[in-house]
């Protein structure tokens, strides 16, 4: 007896293993991976802010960020399956053209974008750069910002609800759209991991496409490499960094930051004296009320701003050359061109040819290809219903 | 027992009891002492039912005292606050933004746009001329006004300076040359001060933005900004500097002025930073606030010692010494302090 009673624990032991076994193979006892998102450690480059504009409700996680990505580049964000019908952030954010649609642009001739509904864009598209370190509001016009008393217009988070929505964009419905993503195997459950419920609610969409932008950081461009130290400028790239620098220069530095803004912008808002007649609905006026704001836009980020064209709000200058030359000799003057832009009476600050061609030159150094091909940033090989 | 004070009527506050820095024992003493005593008054005054239900109470508001007397005792010193408002003045009256609505003593009519300022290395004066630094969050003795900021106008940090008289305050205008270093700043709005580094680094001092109707009547922009100077090498004089790129020794440069096409070699550098002290006595008192006002008169960056003229400047001097060296000479009477409202 007593020799029997010795295989009793093994006996029992075997038999749950078989049962765990059994478990596995059949699928039926099969519980929910446990939420427990992993924190995604944003690196603050060399002289980049410290402070971020991730609000609190949304901190940036592995899973979120993952989850954004596929969202961000996924066709059927417009709530549409049909290819004609295709649209996402990616249809007019594409990375290697620093996340512009670029002049080159197959379908958006001229880099001017238009929505499913075939209406064009108010203003052209603005680059996804470093926009964590945005907190002075975003747009041309700088209407979605943190203290707004309207809360759905506060956040990248809202800006996608909008570009989903808007008809010269994906021109959808969120509840469609939402519906959609619930039904494509893979989605939930990335949404479960992302926000521990794999019931897809249109906010954590947004969340999650939010979380991805707000990772597209552009630091190693040459510019970045000078600054730390690591590589040299050749002199042509140096003159035209002294003239971006400088009042009797090109007098960039104020608005398009420097040495000591590698932001290569403030993300305000100025009259940069582009026309004396200010009727456009949409410019800081719109925002502020305050009348000396009219025709007020933001300064965008220089980084990789030669593949940021057409150049200003209303994209009226093809390339960079034309608005190098608007800043030297075209600059207009009206009551409401910023104090800033004090060369105003002069038509501009007058740059000499070889003065053009070094200020271009130094332009060129903040071209980040490491951004412009970051494997992260990218399309994904595959979503997540697909083989 | 000799510095021990006890109950007595001309001592209006109950932890004024026990002044002196007394052995427990002692105080003990005391507090046996004075309940008995008051114990007696208010005996004369109630009936024993009643004393008997409030007797629990005054116990423990004696215990009360007591605590507070020995904290008293432990403490040589009290302490109070300081908050400094910063307001911006043209001709006395607060200035009002984008309004072509001033003179200047050279004659030009003038608005403001914006002022965004840095003061650094605030110390408080008492009477016996010890110097108390005022202190960000940081730790550090720096604040970034700006008029498009309404928070950054006031300047209160919550520190404890000691309660009594003082005879003013003194700070540093923008960083002195030790301080000015490039990148202490990573974060807006003071990074957007940045000094570019070809023009001696650090940051802007002041940036007083504005337009001016200039000689041809046209308004015209102004970018008064100070900070650090530069010395230029003059490539017609040998051994000799420039203190103002692009100028020649005449100062009609603004209208059809062309800048060179050449960028003169930077020789040097002049720290522009000035130290501002104004006298003016105020009192801290102990666990209160006192409230300051601390003014820029605008009007005297162009006036208060030498005449300053947009139509000689232009619009924009970061890179002509000598205009900057008229603001710096003006600066230190263009500050008052007053007692806060």
């Amino acid at each position: 007896m007593s020799q029997t009673y010795k295989f009793v624990p093994g006996i029992f032991l075997g038999f749950l293993l078989f049962l765990v076994a059994c478990s596995d193979k059949t699928e039926i006892i099969d519980p929910p991976p446990a939420y427990t998102p992993t924190p995604y450690e944003l690196e603050i480059p060399y002289a980049f802010p410290t402070k971020l504009n991730i609000p609190e409700d949304n901190p940036l996680t592995v899973e979120g960020v993952e989850l954004g990505r596929y969202l961000f580049y996924d066709g059927r964000l417009s709530g549409r399956t049909h290819p004609d019908s295709l649209m996402s952030c990616s249809s007019c954010h594409i990375q290697e053209n620093n996340f512009e649609p670029g002049v080159d642009h197959p379908v958006f001739e001229g880099g001017f974008v238009h929505g499913l509904s075939g209406q064009q864009t108010h203003h052209v598209v603005l680059p996804l750069v470093n926009l964590v370190w945005n907190s002075s509001g975003y747009g041309w016009n700088g209407s979605f910002y943190n203290n707004n008393e309207n809360p759905n217009q506060r956040q990248i988070e809202d800006i996608v609800t909008l570009s989903v929505i808007a008809p010269d964009e994906m021109h959808g419905d969120t509840n469609r759209v939402k519906a959609l993503f619930q039904s494509l195997d893979g989605y939930p459950e990335l949404f479960y991991k992302a926000f521990g419920s794999d019931q897809i609610t249109f906010k954590n969409m947004a969340r999650a496409i939010a979380q991805f932008v707000r990772t597209l950081v552009s630091a190693d461009a040459k510019i970045d490499r000078y600054l730390r130290g690591e590589e040299q400028l050749t002199q042509s790239e140096l003159n035209g960094f002294i003239l971006f620098t400088t009042e009797e220069g090109a007098d960039c530095f104020h608005c398009h930051g420097g040495f000591g803004n590698p932001l290569f912008t403030t993300h305000l808002f100025y009259n940069n004296g582009k026309d004396t007649i200010f009727n456009d609905p949409l410019d800081r006026f719109a925002v502020t009320g305050d009348p000396m704001h009219k025709g007020a836009y933001k300064a965008p980020t220089l980084r990789n701003i030669s593949l940021s064209g057409p150049y200003m709000h209303d994209g009226r200058f093809a390339t960079l050359d034309e608005v190098i030359d608007f800043y030297s000799h075209e600059v207009k003057w009206s009551d409401q061109v910023d104090p800033l832009m004090h060369h105003v009476l002069r038509g501009g600050v007058q740059l000499t040819p070889s003065e053009k061609a070094d200020v271009k030159a130094f332009i060129a150094t903040l071209h980040d290809e490491k951004f412009l091909n970051n494997p992260a940033y990218g399309r994904p090989e595959k979503f997540p219903d697909q083989d | 027992m000799a510095n021990v004070v006890f109950c007595n009527p001309s001592h209006r506050n109950l932890n004024c009891l026990f002044k002196t820095q007394s052995k427990l024992p002692v105080l003990l003493y005391n507090l046996r002492q004075l309940c008995y005593l008051c114990g007696r008054q208010i005996l004369n005054h109630f009936k024993t039912n009643t004393m008997n239900k409030l007797m629990p109470v005054i116990s423990v508001l004696l215990l009360f005292a007591f605590g507070s007397c020995q904290k008293s005792n432990t403490t040589e010193e009290s302490f109070g606050e300081t908050a400094f408002q910063i307001s911006h003045l043209i001709d006395n009256e607060e200035l009002t933004t984008d309004a072509l609505i001033y003179t200047n003593a050279a004659g030009n009519r003038y608005m403001v746009t914006e002022i965004q300022w840095f003061i650094t290395n605030v110390k408080l004066i008492a009477e016996d001329g010890t110097e108390y630094l005022v202190k960000n969050k940081d730790d550090e003795s720096v604040f970034y006004v700006d008029t498009d900021i309404p928070e950054s106008m006031t300047i209160n940090t919550g520190q404890q300076f000691p309660a009594g008289e003082y005879a003013g305050v003194k700070f540093t205008f923008g960083f002195n040359k030790a301080e000015n270093q490039s990148h202490r700043f990573v974060n807006p709005p003071e990074s957007y001060m940045f000094w570019p580094t070809y023009l001696g680094g650090g940051y802007h001092y002041m940036k007083l933005n504005g337009k001016w109707i200039n000689q041809q009547g046209k308004t015209e922009p102004f970018n008064f900004h100070l900070g650090i100077g530069q010395e230029y090498y003059d490539e017609n004089k040998t051994n000799e500097v420039l203190y103002n790129f692009g100028r020649s020794d005449s100062y009609e440069h603004c209208p059809g002025y062309q800048p060179p096409s050449v960028l003169p070699p930077v020789m040097g550098f002049i720290h522009n930073y000035f130290t501002v002290e104004l006298n003016h006595p105020f009192t801290i008192k102990q666990d209160q606030t006192a409230l300051l006002e601390l003014l820029m008169h605008i009007e005297q960056w162009f006036k208060a010692k030498r005449i300053y003229d947009h139509d000689v400047w232009g619009g924009a001097i970061m890179q002509q010494q000598d205009a900057m060296e008229i603001g710096i000479q003006n600066g230190p009477m263009v500050f008052e302090l007053r007692n806060g409202k």
